[in-house]
């Protein structure tokens, strides 16, 4: 239950966000292992880098926050209406990247327990 | 346990304050009477509105420098980082020190938060803010082992039990209640606290143990309690300025950038700029309010230390004057309009903590910020008595359904503007 609710907000959080640039196409792909996750989001609209750059600091925190990822981090995904805030997840994931795809953006994220194995996934070994 | 270097410069400068502050109150009542008069505190429920500084000047000061100390051990030892967020919690309960927290009666709501993390099987840290502004319904705990006058042999483990029970519930309550005003509340654990007030206040008005809710209010002139706010406003501003190693334009156009932002749950100022200007945000509104409470005739007492220091700790976490003032306005506005005076005791707090809606005035605007404010007044005047004056932030329960009565209508609006749904048109 909780595996579940923690992707379904992540789903819709970072599902908010690429909504708000109104794309033509969205796709979601999911990758479960038992102590982990892997996300891609990808759509078809292009970010110039400064966007891009904004898009990973939000979800690449310089420092752990564990106190704001266990309580303010609860608001993430639940009001789909507004503008998303994808800090609200930064705090929460192992890792995210961000990059141009020949048709639009793509978001890779990684999620786990405390025993989250990057290699049973597809992460880059210098991005990890 | 954490503490990096410019943390480590935070702890000494938080540190520095409570020294002082409890340098002031031996002072003023000597060693023994500040001692015997903390422990007099100890045994008060705290319930609003008790102003400790009526019992002593030093035992209040010792209190509320406890509180606070507690505050930050806790911050220290669950390894979480001293900044906006923590920094604002440790101002808060500091403030309340001086009226309704005590040492005794917020250890056991802080265990209660403990055994939480442990039965959701997570770290301490995560649940550390909800600890540390959990306290604000400490007052519970005094009045069950104190005011309903058991047995010491029943009464002590009732009031431990009720702390930890209370503890335990507030995590599964403070994360509904941030979606409900999604974070234009800035004391949501007082929300939440105030909607835990109401069952609580409901159960001992049906075991007919609730006793009516009394002022203590200290209206005379203790320069001693005059002298602390704008001395840890000025060592704030100048730690911010000494501290952040770059030059003095340089910093006040940080914190004129700090203006600009909305302040909506969670802004950590101190993750916004490389530097400490955030304590310079802090003394400015520090003394801001200060200067506020002094203009209208109001008292400098415990709770509007207490009022001035929650505001200058959101300072650094979602409070400045720009989506501050619209608030202030409007308590202003609707306390002349309904006859009240600006300088009783509730127009009074409620135009420090009204700022707890400062992100509306920061998202929508001074004009929504000022209706806000007016429409905080109103309820704030009220919901005391619905939670029993248990929970200490009335003004962040006020400000809950403030916020979540203007944010519902500016969502439901929003939402329902045509150029939002599919065109009709082929």
């Amino acid at each position: 239950m909780k595996r579940r609710e923690f992707l379904n907000i992540l789903i819709a959080e970072v599902s908010n966000f690429l909504l708000e640039g109104n794309p033509l196409r969205l796709v979601i792909s999911l990758h479960q292992e038992s102590d982990g996750a892997h996300l891609s989001f990808f759509d078809d609209k292009k970010r110039d880098e400064g966007e891009l750059m904004k898009i990973r600091n939000a979800l690449n925190p310089r420092h752990s926050r564990p106190e704001l990822a266990g309580y303010y981090g609860l608001m993430a995904g639940h009001d789909t209406s507004w503008s998303a805030r994808l800090k609200l997840i930064g705090w929460q994931i192992k890792r995210a990247t961000v990059s141009n795809t020949d048709s639009g953006i793509q978001i890779d994220i990684w999620l786990g327990s405390d025993a989250f194995n990057p290699a049973d996934f597809t992460i880059d070994k210098e991005k990890k | 346990m954490r503490s990096e270097p410019e943390e480590t410069k935070r702890y000494i400068l938080l540190a520095s304050f409570l020294l002082i502050v409890i340098l002031i109150g031996l002072f003023t009542d000597g060693i023994k009477e500040t001692f015997t008069s903390f422990m007099t505190i100890q045994t008060i429920s705290g319930r609003l509105i008790q102003d400790f500084t009526t019992i002593s000047i030093g035992g209040a000061l010792l209190n509320a420098a406890i509180v606070a100390i507690i505050g930050m051990a806790l911050v220290f030892f669950s390894s979480v980082t001293l900044a906006g967020p923590t920094i604002a919690a440790i101002f808060t309960m500091f403030g309340f020190g001086l009226f309704g927290k005590t040492a005794l009666n917020i250890s056991f709501i802080i265990l209660g938060v403990f055994i939480a993390s442990k039965i959701a099987n997570k770290s301490f840290g995560a649940y550390s803010l909800i600890a540390l502004f959990g306290t604000a319904l400490g007052p519970v705990v005094t009045y069950v082992m104190f005011d309903l006058h058991l047995p010491l042999l029943v009464s002590i483990p009732s009031a431990i039990l009720s702390g930890i029970v209370i503890g335990v519930i507030l995590p599964s309550i403070a994360g509904v209640m941030l979606s409900l005003h999604q974070g234009y509340n800035l004391y949501n654990i007082g929300f939440s606290c105030g909607f835990m007030g109401l069952f609580i206040s409901s159960f001992f008005h049906a075991s007919r143990q609730m006793s009516p809710i009394t002022i203590t209010w200290n209206s005379e002139v203790h320069w001693q309690l005059h002298i602390i706010i704008p001395l840890i406003s000025i060592m704030s501003i100048l730690f911010g300025f000494i501290t952040s190693k770059q030059s003095i334009i340089k910093s006040i156009k940080e914190v004129k950038g700090l203006q600009s932002l909305v302040g909506r749950l969670p802004t950590d100022f101190f993750d916004l700029v490389e530097s400490e200007t955030p304590f310079i945000n802090m003394g400015v509104l520090g003394l801001l309010s200060y200067g506020y409470v002094n203009v209208v005739g109001g008292n400098i007492n415990g709770p509007m230390i207490a009022g001035i220091a929650t505001v200058m700790g959101f300072g650094s976490f979602g409070k400045s004057v720009k989506n501050s003032y619209p608030l202030v306005v409007g308590v202003i506005l609707a306390t002349l309009l309904f006859g009240k005076s600006l300088n009783a005791p509730g127009p009074m707090l409620a135009a420090l903590f009204s700022t707890t809606l400062a992100p509306i005035a920061g998202q929508f605007g001074p004009i929504i910020g000022i209706i806000a404010g007016m429409i905080h007044l109103i309820v704030v005047e009220s919901s005391a008595a619905w939670h029993g004056g248990f929970d200490l932030y009335n003004n962040g329960f006020a400000g809950g359904l403030s916020a979540t009565l203007v944010i519902s209508i500016i969502h439901w609006y929003q939402s329902n503007k045509k150029d939002e749904d599919f065109n009709n048109e082929t």
